[in-house]
């Protein structure tokens, strides 16, 4: 079974700190997402069991440096690499993003299955993978807890709240996956070294027969700020009792309590 | 007023590793340890002793100096660094 | 076992200057580095004094990413609420190439690591080291988790801890006497004010170090270094003097009343904290620089002891530096004879003792010793204080002249048995 999971580089978030409001995402690095690796690592151990070859395609998305972040996939047994970097993607919509990532499926040509991360670790839209399988007209399964390899098909199990619900799609499908579904192996030493023989193309949008004008954005970001925290600071003194009182004197007044 | 010590490390990135990196031998601590000088050479102030006077230590806002370990005459700790993708991560210093 | 030619252990400035070195010159190199990125375990005070390394790699120097060249120099002796400061900005301290800059380890080391790779080395991040593997005496390579790599050198660039090295025993164990902890806030400020404060022109910077009451007697002192958009504030303090304190006080707690005091509020007034970091710093001198290489190996940078304390000077990045450079140039060596044996890789003390790595080390023999002194810490800034506080004090009381007010001072806290004892032993610092 060949297998394309695609993943994203995404500024480390935990790296990010925030200035004045807005996120300084100035000199961060780059990683791939977690719930890209949980699919990186399910398509590593459907190939165990299925055999055929896993590629990881990767959209740069700003990260000048993706051909190298991307070879932690290929250490995690991804068996070649893909990277889209084009600078008409630096910052891209959902639509951009699935209409590139549909063009790099088709020709990358042989994939019978194809895994995403339930949303990415940025932005977190979820839209991705149902994009990919709209545009390619293929079944899609969403928020897989479990995926295996029947026959010609992929079956999932997913978390419903209330229910476990088991899904089965005729290959080539799309599948999503969540975090719950395995705990991906950081790779060892020999795995990054082996990584670096492995093969690693970049295609730019040209590559894919698209134009920039196909992928501009149809909305604009206008303006990314974080909440503003307004704290009172107001210290309470005197025993607990008193404290308390003035406390919830205090929360009345500001209309929190008592309406 | 001071940042109190917790604030300015919750300004810094850990990466939680789900093994501690240092684990304190309390029988040795006992038997051995006259100064507990992890106690207040921690620049981070991650000792404490818990309710049943056991050395414990909050090994997750570690800032990986190594004081404590060099500090620790009674050689009660093993010490290592967290593993790759884990621990403190420096973003400026 | 898998094989490379040279594994750095470390990609700090010591592991980084070694492996640029030997990609440079076509050996392949690895780089294991545990952080997510090079400087990301890394802390300076911090500055960098370039003049001393700019004959190694010049093409380097000139675009680093350094925060400002240091143009005004300043040292405080603070004592009983009086501080004295000595301050000089020369011309010569920033005209044509500056001697020193200061420094963020998270942006250098990071950029050093792009320069590497760019050389051809492979740098690993995220990869912690931990074993380096011996047979019959000679280190063959190193163990990560379940991987063993083999190597015809490694170069150890692991730090002041020397976790593995000493395993390995080919360092010793660190010891509280021969270590301080130095630990710093980054605070920010906007580089307007950063230059007002300390009236600086446009781009440049300061370095202001304090002694005395900072450390309440102990070894060590606060330091304050300008960065473009943020400052350096921090503390170092002899381990085995905090260690030894029964006062119920904490290490991190000094910093908190420094930044207290009347004089330094200012300072930091309107800064926002925004990292806190630490790290333990070698201050034993040469006499605890262990012996720097053997079959297989060389020691560079901290793991080998290399930082300097002079009480206005403190180095150490320069250091690690050039014995990177330095350990390069003796594998490169090896490799062409073909022999990485201690005998092969003997010309890395040889060079690093023909250079002032070694010999400012040695010029500063005594200087550990000094340290250990606690009246420098406590007599000698109250002292000074006292002198000029009194020559600067008008009360209701008629007044002695100057001289003699200062004569008095120096007489009662000068000419001492202690003292004079004290001058004989500094005179070689």
């Amino acid at each position: 079974m060949d297998i394309v999971v695609c993943v994203k580089t995404n500024p480390d978030l935990q790296m990010v700190r925030v200035k004045d409001r807005v996120a300084v995402t100035e000199a961060v690095p780059y990683k791939i997402g977690d719930l890209e690796k949980n699919a990186l690592q399910a398509a590593v151990d459907l190939r165990a069991a299925a055999g055929g070859k896993v590629t990881a395609l990767c959209l740069a998305v700003g990260n000048r440096k993706a051909a190298e972040d991307v070879k932690v996939a290929l250490a995690m047994g991804a068996d070649e690499a893909v990277v889209i970097d084009d600078p008409a993607l630096a910052a891209p919509d959902q639509a951009a993003v699935a209409t590139a990532l549909a063009a790099a499926v088709k020709k990358i040509g042989a994939c019978d299955l194809l895994l995403f991360g339930e949303g990415s670790t940025d932005n977190y839209s979820g839209q991705v993978g149902a994009r990919v399988a709209e545009i390619l007209g293929l079944p899609q399964i969403g928020y897989a807890r479990k995926v295996e390899a029947v026959g010609g098909a992929v079956r999932c199990e997913r978390s419903m709240d209330d229910m476990l619900e088991t899904l089965e799609a005729p290959l080539p499908a799309v599948v999503t996956v969540v975090s719950e579904i395995n705990e991906p192996t950081i790779p060892g030493l020999m795995q990054i070294m082996k990584a670096k023989s492995k093969p690693l193309q970049v295609w730019s949008l040209a590559d894919l027969g698209l134009d920039a004008a196909q992928l501009a954005p149809t909305r604009e970001i206008v303006s990314n700020l974080a909440e503003e925290q307004d704290r009172k600071h107001i210290l309470f003194d005197g025993s607990a009792a008193e404290q308390a009182d003035a406390f919830v004197n205090a929360l009345i007044k500001e209309g929190v309590l008592g309406r | 007023m001071p940042m109190k010590i917790d604030a300015k490390l919750g300004l810094d990135v850990f990466k939680l590793d789900k093994e501690p990196h240092i684990v304190i031998d309390n029988d040795v601590c006992k038997a051995v340890c006259t100064d507990e000088a992890c106690l207040y050479v921690c620049p981070a102030d991650l000792y404490e002793r818990d309710d049943q006077g056991r050395m414990t230590v909050n090994w997750e806002g570690c800032l990986e100096c190594g004081t404590c370990l060099i500090c620790c005459d009674a050689k009660a700790l093993t010490w290592t660094y967290p593993r790759g993708q884990f621990g403190v991560q420096y973003r400026m210093s | 076992m898998e094989q490379v030619e040279c594994i750095v252990v470390g990609g700090g400035l010591a592991g980084l200057s070694a492996a640029y070195g030997l990609a440079s010159a076509g050996a392949e190199v690895m780089v294991l580095e545990r952080g997510d990125y090079s400087g990301a375990k890394n802390v300076t005070g911090g500055r960098l004094y370039v003049k001393p390394i700019r004959r190694f790699y010049p093409e380097l120097w000139d675009e680093a990413p350094y925060e400002r060249p240091v143009a005004r120099e300043l040292v405080t002796m603070m004592a009983g609420g009086a501080h004295t400061t000595v301050e000089i900005a020369s011309d010569r301290f920033t005209a044509g190439q500056p001697q020193s800059y200061t420094v963020l380890r998270a942006r250098l080391d990071q950029w050093l690591a792009e320069k590497v790779g760019e050389k051809g080395a492979m740098v690993v991040p995220n990869m912690k080291v931990d074993e380096l593997l011996r047979k019959d005496g000679k280190v063959t390579g190193i163990r990560a988790g379940e991987d063993e790599i083999g190597a015809q050198v490694v170069i150890v660039a692991e730090g002041v801890l020397r976790l593995l090295s000493s395993k390995a025993g080919l360092t010793s164990e660190p010891q509280a006497r021969h270590h301080a902890i130095g630990y710093k806030e980054v605070i920010e400020l906007p580089a307007g004010v950063i230059e007002d404060r300390w009236r600086l022109n446009p781009g440049e910077g300061a370095a202001h170090l304090f002694m005395g009451d900072c450390t309440k007697g102990m070894m060590g002192g606060a330091f304050l270094y300008t960065n473009k958009e943020s400052i350096s504030l921090g503390m170092v303090v002899g381990m085995d003097d905090m260690r030894r304190r029964r006062d119920g006080s904490e290490s991190w707690q000094l910093l908190d009343e420094f930044k207290e005091l009347p004089q330094i509020k200012p300072l930091v007034a309107g800064g926002t904290v925004a990292e806190y970091s630490a790290h333990s710093i070698p201050e034993g001198g040469i006499s605890q620089v262990p012996k720097l290489a053997g079959d297989g190996y060389v020691v560079a940078g901290d793991t080998a002891g290399l930082s300097l304390n002079a009480l206005v000077t403190v180095r150490g990045m320069d250091f690690a530096i050039a014995s990177g450079y330095f350990a390069a140039q003796a594998v490169l060596k090896a490799k062409e004879a073909g022999d990485f044996s201690a005998a092969g890789l003997a010309s890395y003390e040889a060079s690093l003792r023909d250079s002032f790595v070694l010999r400012d080390l040695e010029t500063a023999r005594s200087i550990p010793n000094v340290m250990e002194n606690p009246r420098l810490f406590t007599h000698y800034p109250q002292a000074i204080g006292r002198l000029l506080e009194s020559v600067y004090t008008i009360d209701d009381q008629p007044q002695a002249g100057i001289v003699k007010k200062a004569w008095r001072g120096v007489r009662r806290d000068f000419m001492s048995v202690a003292t004079v004892k004290d001058a004989w032993s500094m005179r070689k610092i």
